[in-house]
């Protein structure tokens, strides 16, 4: 359990969110000129890293709203929480 | 097909909190980031819409929450219509926002008393401490696992919507609680 610094509502816990993946993945430009296997690597293939992984997060349970968060997935250490469209603060 | 009756919750007390079903209260949902959408409730409603995140502004007739960015409840006691038709020709109609009538689809629960936040503390991850010195402050978290939207209008009085579905869940949540508080 930890908490979560939502960019709208402020400081609450963990259990009123939901974690939707990893952030960042570009759709293709034209998804009609990909093979399968490439096309099925944007879809599905992800990074789930062990360290220090760029996520998506929706406040679920309050305002409802997406925003992101750079979180150490192996300790749950938060370094970073940014709203849809903003460019990651870390590197 | 949607039970048009209210649950039939009987008014309770216990030792420092007191609960009640606060039906009928007409709830509206108001959506939208235009200038023109403020202007109209201003203008309709006489009251301007809470901008800062957790609160809420009232006047004699409304009570308006914030619910998120661009995303505002707004309701009063009794049944009107006519006020959501005028809000719905003049701002959905034009695509300056979006206005839902929720009346059907939450039921607002009374809960008074001065143990009223060690009770919702019970069952709820949220940290009351700054919320419950603060009237007017609003929240949307979960109680027992379900979805609500608490109000404090006054000093221990809050309004407490939850999704018509839940409601009995949660009404006999809190009647079973408040026997241990």
């Amino acid at each position: 359990m930890f908490l979560i610094n939502c960019p709208y509502c402020g400081e609450r816990d963990q259990s009123e969110f939901s974690c939707g993946g990893e952030a960042h993945i570009v759709r293709p430009k034209q998804p009609t000129e990909l093979s399968d296997d490439q096309w099925a690597e944007y879809l599905f293939m992800r990074k789930n890293i062990k360290g220090v992984q760029f996520e998506r997060w929706n406040h679920v349970h309050g305002c409802r709203k997406w925003f992101n968060m750079v979180r150490d997935t192996s300790n749950d250490k938060i370094h970073a929480i940014y709203k849809m469209g903003e460019k990651p603060p870390v590197e | 097909m949607l039970n048009q009756e209210y649950p039939k919750f009987e008014k309770h007390s216990f030792e420092g909190l007191e609960f009640s079903l606060s039906e009928p209260i007409t709830k509206i949902n108001l959506r939208g980031k235009k200038k023109e959408f403020f202007t109209k409730i201003g203008k309709m409603l006489s009251i301007i819409l809470p901008i800062e995140p957790n609160t809420s502004s009232s006047n004699q007739l409304f009570s308006t929450m914030w619910l998120s960015p661009d995303e505002w409840l707004v309701y009063f006691n009794g049944e009107d219509k006519q006020l959501f038709k005028g809000l719905f020709d003049e701002i959905s109609k034009f695509n300056f926002g979006s206005i839902v009538d929720v009346s059907d689809q939450w039921i607002c629960i009374n809960i008074k008393g001065i143990k009223t936040f060690d009770l919702l503390s019970s069952g709820s991850p949220f940290n009351f401490n700054n919320f419950k010195q603060n009237k007017n402050s609003v929240t949307q978290t979960l109680l027992n696992h379900t979805d609500v939207i608490i109000h404090h209008k006054e000093i221990n009085d809050i309004n407490l919507f939850v999704r018509r579905s839940f409601s009995e869940d949660l009404w006999l949540w809190i009647k079973d609680s408040a026997r241990f508080i």
